[in-house]
This record gives C-alpha cells, sequence and structure tokens, in this order.
C-alpha cells in the first residue's frame, strides 16, 4: 500500500521538527470503537495505563474535533461506507491506528460480514495486532505513529489521502449510477480493485 | 516632573499591547499558519456531519420555536430591572422616599410581570 | 407431556419426534403450523424464544425453519421444526408473538424463506441489496472475499456479479 515514502529521503527543517512536535504530543483520538478493543481502549485510557500522559486524553468522538482515529474492533461490511464517510470528515492532519486484528485483517472472522481489514476501504498508517492487544500494545502503538510522525515534513504531499477522496468521488458517482446502496457499492469496488490486482480501493 | 497624564500611562501600556495582540493574531493566522496547516477543502469533508450515515433529512434548521426569543426578552428587561435596583441599593440609604420611588418603579415592571404570567408567557411546554 | 397434549388435540399433526437428553422435538406440516400454535399457547407456551432455519441441501424439503418455545410456568421447552422447500412461504407468527417479526425478518435475510403477512418482510442484518442469502450452504463461506489467496471456496452464484 501506496503510502509516504520515508525512503524518499524527506528532509525535515526546524520548523517541521517544531510543528510536529506539537502534532504528535497532542494527538486527539477518536475512538470508532465497535466491539472488544475499545474496551481495552478504555482500559488505556484509565489511570493504570493512562494515555493522557501522551497528550491523547481529549477523546472527542466527532471526526472535526479529533485527529487521530482509533478502529477499535470489527468492521462489517455494513459499516464500511460509515467508517469512510467519518474518516472523510476528519481535517487535516489526520492518522488512522487500526487496532487489534480484526480491523487490521478481518481477524478470525472470514465471513460474509466482515471486512477482511479495514485498511480496504481506508488508509492506515498504524496496525496493532492482538485479540485484543494489551493497553501497552496500543500504548505502543500511538508510540509508533509519534515516530511516524516525527518523520514527516510541511512539503511531504499525502497521496493516500489524495486517493482516498478520489475513491469517495467515484463511490458516490457509482451509488448514483447504479443505484445500490453504500455498502453494495463498496462491494462492487472492492471486486473491481481485486481484477486489476489492487489490494484496497482507493 | 510629573507629566499631567501620567495616571492614565497604564491605559496607554494596555492599548499598545492590545494592539499588538490583535495585529499578531491577525498576521499569524492569515499568514503564517496558511504556510503550517494543510489545505485540503473537499467535498465530502464539508457535509454535515451526521455519524457517517447519510442525512436523514434535507436541513434540520427550519422549525424554531417562538418560546426561546420569548425566553431571552422577559430575561432583557428583568435583568436590566435588576441593574437598576443594585445602584440604588448601594448608593440610596439616606432618605426614605428613595424607599418608595423604587418601589413605584419596581410596581410598573411588576405589572408588567403579572400580564406575561397571565399570557402564559412562563410556560414553557405549550 | 405436551406432545401427548398436541397428540389427542390435533391429531396427525405431529410427523416426527426426537428426544435427545431432555430437549423435545417435533416435526409438523407447515399448515398445521398455526392450529399448533394456537394450541402451544393455551398450553402455556408463551414465549417464543428464537425462530431459526437449518439448510438441508440435498433434501427436497431444503429448509427446516425450526421454532423454540419456553413454558414459563411448568420450565418446559419445545422446538417444532417445520421443513419448506426453496421458494415455499410459511405463515407468519407476529400476530402472535411480537417478537416473531424480527426473527422472521432474519431468517428471511439469511436464508430466503418468507413469511405470509409478514408486515415488514426485509432483511435485517445485512443490507438492503447484498446478493443472495449468506446462510444458505451454497453460499460461499468467506462471503465470496474477492481477495482470497488460497483455499477459496467456489464463487457465488458462478461469479456472476450483482448489477444494482
Amino acid at each position: 500500500m501506496a503510502e509516504m515514502n520515508i525512503n524518499d529521503a524527506v528532509v525535515t527543517t526546524r520548523l517541521d521538527a517544531v510543528v510536529n512536535w506539537g502534532r504528535k504530543n497532542s494527538l486527539w483520538p477518536l475512538p470508532f470503537g465497535t466491539a472488544c478493543c475499545a474496551i481495552e481502549f478504555m482500559s488505556m485510557m484509565a489511570s493504570k495505563y493512562d494515555m493522557s500522559r501522551f497528550g491523547a486524553e481529549a477523546m472527542r468522538f466527532s471526526p472535526r474535533q479529533s485527529d487521530m482515529m482509533l478502529i477499535l474492533g470489527t468492521v462489517t461490511n455494513k459499516m464500511a461506507p460509515v467508517v469512510r464517510t467519518i474518516y472523510a470528515q476528519m481535517a487535516e492532519p489526520k492518522w488512522v491506528i487500526s487496532v487489534g486484528v480484526c480491523a487490521s485483517s478481518g481477524g478470525m472472522y472470514r465471513t460474509y460480514a466482515t471486512l477482511q481489514g479495514v485498511d480496504r476501504v481506508i488508509p492506515v498508517d498504524v496496525y496493532v495486532p492482538g485479540c485484543p492487544p494489551r493497553p501497552e500494545s496500543m500504548i505502543y502503538g500511538v508510540m509508533k505513529l509519534q515516530e511516524k510522525i516525527e518523520k514527516e515534513s510541511l512539503s511531504m504531499r499525502k497521496d493516500h489521502i489524495a486517493r482516498f477522496y478520489e475513491s469517495l468521488a467515484r463511490q458516490d458517482a457509482l451509488q448514483a449510477e447504479k443505484g445500490l446502496t453504500g455498502q453494495q457499492t463498496i462491494r462492487e469496488m472492492l471486486m473491481d480493485a481485486a481484477e486489476r490486482g489492487a489490494g484496497t480501493i482507493f | 516632573m510629573a507629566h499631567p497624564a501620567s495616571p492614565f500611562l497604564p491605559v496607554l501600556i494596555l492599548l499598545l499591547v492590545a494592539a499588538v495582540t490583535a495585529i499578531a493574531i491577525l498576521v499569524l493566522s492569515g499568514k503564517v499558519l496558511p504556510l503550517l496547516k494543510p489545505n485540503n477543502p473537499q467535498v465530502a469533508k464539508l457535509r454535515p456531519y451526521e455519524c457517517g450515515v447519510p442525512p436523514l433529512q434535507e436541513g434540520a434548521r427550519h422549525k424554531y420555536s417562538v418560546k426561546f426569543y420569548l425566553t431571552a426578552m422577559l430575561f432583557i428587561l428583568f435583568d436590566v430591572e435588576a441593574a437598576f435596583l443594585l445602584p440604588w441599593a448601594v448608593n440610596f440609604k439616606h432618605a426614605l422616599w428613595t424607599f418608595g420611588a423604587m418601589l413605584s418603579f419596581m410596581a410598573t415592571l411588576l405589572v408588567g410581570f403579572i400580564y406575561a404570567w397571565g399570557k402564559g408567557a412562563f410556560e414553557w411546554e405549550r | 407431556m405436551i406432545i401427548e397434549h398436541i397428540d389427542a388435540q390435533l391429531p396427525g399433526t405431529v410427523t416426527d419426534r426426537h428426544d435427545f437428553r431432555g430437549d423435545q422435538t417435533i416435526v409438523v406440516a407447515k399448515g398445521n403450523l398455526l392450529a399448533l400454535v394456537d394450541l402451544l399457547y393455551r398450553e402455556g407456551f408463551q414465549l417464543l424464544v428464537d425462530i431459526t432455519a437449518v439448510d438441508w441441501p440435498e433434501r427436497q424439503q431444503r429448509f427446516d425453519v425450526v421454532y423454540h418455545w419456553l413454558n414459563l410456568a411448568s420450565q418446559e421447552r419445545l422446538r417444532v421444526k417445520v421443513p419448506v422447500a426453496d421458494g415455499e412461504t410459511v405463515p407468519t407468527l407476529t400476530g402472535h408473538f411480537k417478537t416473531a417479526d424480527w426473527f422472521e425478518r432474519e431468517v428471511f435475510d439469511l436464508f430466503g424463506i418468507r413469511f405470509d403477512g409478514h408486515p415488514n418482510m426485509k432483511r435485517l442484518l445485512t443490507w438492503d441489496d447484498f446478493p443472495g442469502h449468506a446462510l444458505r450452504k451454497d453460499f460461499p463461506l468467506d462471503g465470496g472475499d474477492p481477495f482470497c489467496m488460497e483455499g477459496c471456496t467456489a464463487p457465488y452464484n458462478n461469479g456472476e456479479r450483482a448489477r444494482g
């Protein structure tokens, strides 16, 4: 999955360092909690494992007010358009951590109902495996995201976000053209993507 | 040798600081911030947020109950009355006729209060 | 003992019965279902616990619609199976039991069995234009996952895709 290419030797300036420091230490999560991983998330936010020491205590359940979406739990095919819409409505800069195996790859659910990994429909930055991952693992995932943010640059283009919005426009067009529901449109787009060998619909 | 306007020096300093702050905020957010922040306006991003599902009805802004306006208006009137009450209470303690004057002022407003009460302006559920 | 009641009052209804470790199960034809339900309701089986179905693809009447009842007074449970063929409809129980509403919608969604007289015969768990019925035995186990690498089942509908 092509995302920002760290290997392209992005030169970060002092300004980038300051901006990234601010961004990584104030990641406000949007907990997209659907299943058991959300319980572990609650545990992580509580005092024993304490995410607030990372600046991430202010969880906001609105995409307008958060910058890090944590997909916590199984995403069904019926929920897929909702995840896409909510990701679309987040303001940049935005990152996604897919927590748990269900969000990363479908987990133990290889069925008609489960989306086999949320990275088929939205771009994901960090995957945290586990069923459910321990709170320490989730914190490690956030720390990895912080490392990733450190390496960003203001002049860097985020292709994956641009492609995501293009795919959303294609989804709307396809849905209007064929009169399908959002879910069936996404399934059609997935099958099209499979035919041309891509791993995602964006 | 003190300048005659010297008690007002703090005011001048405050004025300058406020002006500098205001201009700094305007310049930073107008010129500097657009260089730092990502700018990616997208149609899908600007749609109204309805928990990710397509909006159930177009525009939820039409029917606006008048009781909000009524409550605000009544609040203003009686709040101004209370504001008049305060300096009177602090200042006019030396004579008794001032008490009567204030009573007649409040009686005028009391008439309005009883009228609003009778008309049901205080009933929220209607 | 409920089965004896049924035999006494509706003779010939019960075409088969099993009793496995205390689970009483009877098989009835769908024409007798409503009369049986009336009797069960009078006898105190007033909690409809579940409606589901099973797909036996090699049988002629491929589906078994399975009802579970609980008698709250005597704590007796009863399972009723109604064999139906593909395309046949079953009378609805929403008149007697409000809970049958969504149970029957679930059975329709996952097996394709329609219920006569149902007030809202729409899919419940999958989305409105989901192609196919998910718990039938000929529906692929992984849902026709397009990125299946190995161990894939045959594509549903011979690979023809639902086109709106």
